[in-house]
């Protein structure tokens, strides 16, 4: 079965091969994720989120889900020396790199839960992938409907991070200006909670943030400079027939 | 007990990168000139016992590892180590490398047929015009 869906502002794509019926498991998946937009979103007023960043709710006062979320904030913050920073100055809190694929990886956790066996899940971009294999593309940063590269997935998680329009932009918290060095950069990781954070995270250090991300255990990377010139790691799953 | 949560967390969530510096360059036996500033070099003192004066270099002694020989020298200034550098290592350029060696490749751009594409959050507008959209259009 297939099922798309907006929430959070972007598109999320599902995929359940096995046999059954799995609707109200596909329910649950949307239904988790909407549940997290309300609870997290910094669009939201009365979100957790939204409260705690204009000082209405003490830290001591926090949700265990959203403790959560901010102890993988500061990690990142602190592991990349600034440059991942959901408490830019001038913005109010915005953790939404970590939240989405935390809530995205949660939720498909909902679907493995229920039995299924082969399925996969693509919010936005990020994808999780169970029971492969599964050919998973990047797209090409410049070239919106050509891929700069094929990925075999049996299980574990794609994420990719790249500022394609104007505008849209991740910010470099040491300077608080838009990241640049890079056009692309693409993580797989065992849960989407880390590809999606440290794919950001990255992104947001620039060229160094390619090192960085391909230093983590159990992270690979592929990424795109501003030269065009793409780096990968040796254990990043090309798809077998194809030299990237 | 609520504040011991965070720290749990970044416990967890620690997957803090070991950073190990492979050396670069597999020269055997660089003589290092001791900078200026230490002229009181090195000798072939293993007496570790530094003393509370100003700068002190010490050459260790010689420690065979799997990987070959390792000597270094250890610049010390009032009892804090100021320096470290490597007397003779391995001729192995990398011993150990905690970030892998990248691939380095030209940008294609390709069309294949995919089962999901991932790529930068993609608004629903931009959905409509996306693979992704098509992919999904297609199994439906």
């Amino acid at each position: 079965m297939r099922r798309v869906e907006h929430v959070m502002g972007f598109p999320v794509s599902l995929r359940i091969d096995d046999e059954g019926d799995f609707g109200a498991a596909a329910d649950a998946v949307f239904a988790r994720l909407r549940e997290a937009d309300e609870r997290f979103s910094p669009f939201k007023d009365g979100s957790e989120v939204s409260r705690y960043g204009r000082g209405e709710l003490k830290a001591g006062d926090l949700s265990a889900d959203l403790v959560e979320i901010l102890g993988i904030c500061e990690h990142y913050r602190t592991a990349t020396g600034g440059a991942f920073d959901v408490r830019l100055p001038g913005r109010g809190l915005d953790p939404c790199a970590v939240v989405k694929g935390w809530a995205v990886q949660r939720a498909a956790e909902l679907l493995a839960d229920a039995g299924a066996r082969r399925f996969c899940l693509n919010a936005g971009g990020d994808v999780v992938a169970v029971g492969g294999p599964w050919r998973v593309g990047v797209r090409h940063p410049e070239i919106a409907d050509h891929l700069c590269a094929v990925l075999d997935v049996t299980d574990g998680a794609v994420a990719t991070s790249a500022c394609y329009e104007r505008g849209d932009h991740i910010i470099d918290g040491r300077t608080g200006r838009p990241a640049t060095g890079l056009l692309s950069l693409t993580v797989t990781a065992a849960s989407l909670t880390e590809a999606d954070s440290v794919a950001t995270a990255a992104f947001a250090m620039g060229g160094e943030g390619v090192d960085w991300a391909a230093g983590l255990e159990g992270c690979e990377v592929f990424a795109v400079d501003a030269g065009r010139r793409v780096l990968r790691t040796p254990g990043f799953p090309v798809a077998a027939h194809q030299e990237v | 007990m609520k504040r011991a949560i965070p720290v749990l967390v970044l416990t967890v969530a620690g997957l803090v990168p070991v950073w190990r510096y492979a050396p670069s360059d597999g020269t055997t036996t660089t003589e290092a000139a001791a900078p200026a500033s230490t002229p009181s070099a090195s000798s072939s003192s293993s007496s570790s016992s530094s003393s509370s004066s100003s700068s002190d270099v010490v050459d260790g002694s010689t420690v065979n590892t799997e990987k070959g020989a390792v000597r270094v020298q250890v610049s010390f200034e009032g009892g804090k180590i100021t320096a470290v550098k490597l007397l003779q290592q391995p001729n192995h350029p990398q011993t150990t490398a905690a970030v892998p060696k990248l691939i380095a490749a030209t940008l294609e751009a390709q069309s294949a047929d995919v089962d999901t594409v991932s790529g930068a959050t993609l608004t629903s507008d931009a959905y409509r015009e996306s693979l992704q959209a098509a992919i999904d259009a297609k199994g439906a």
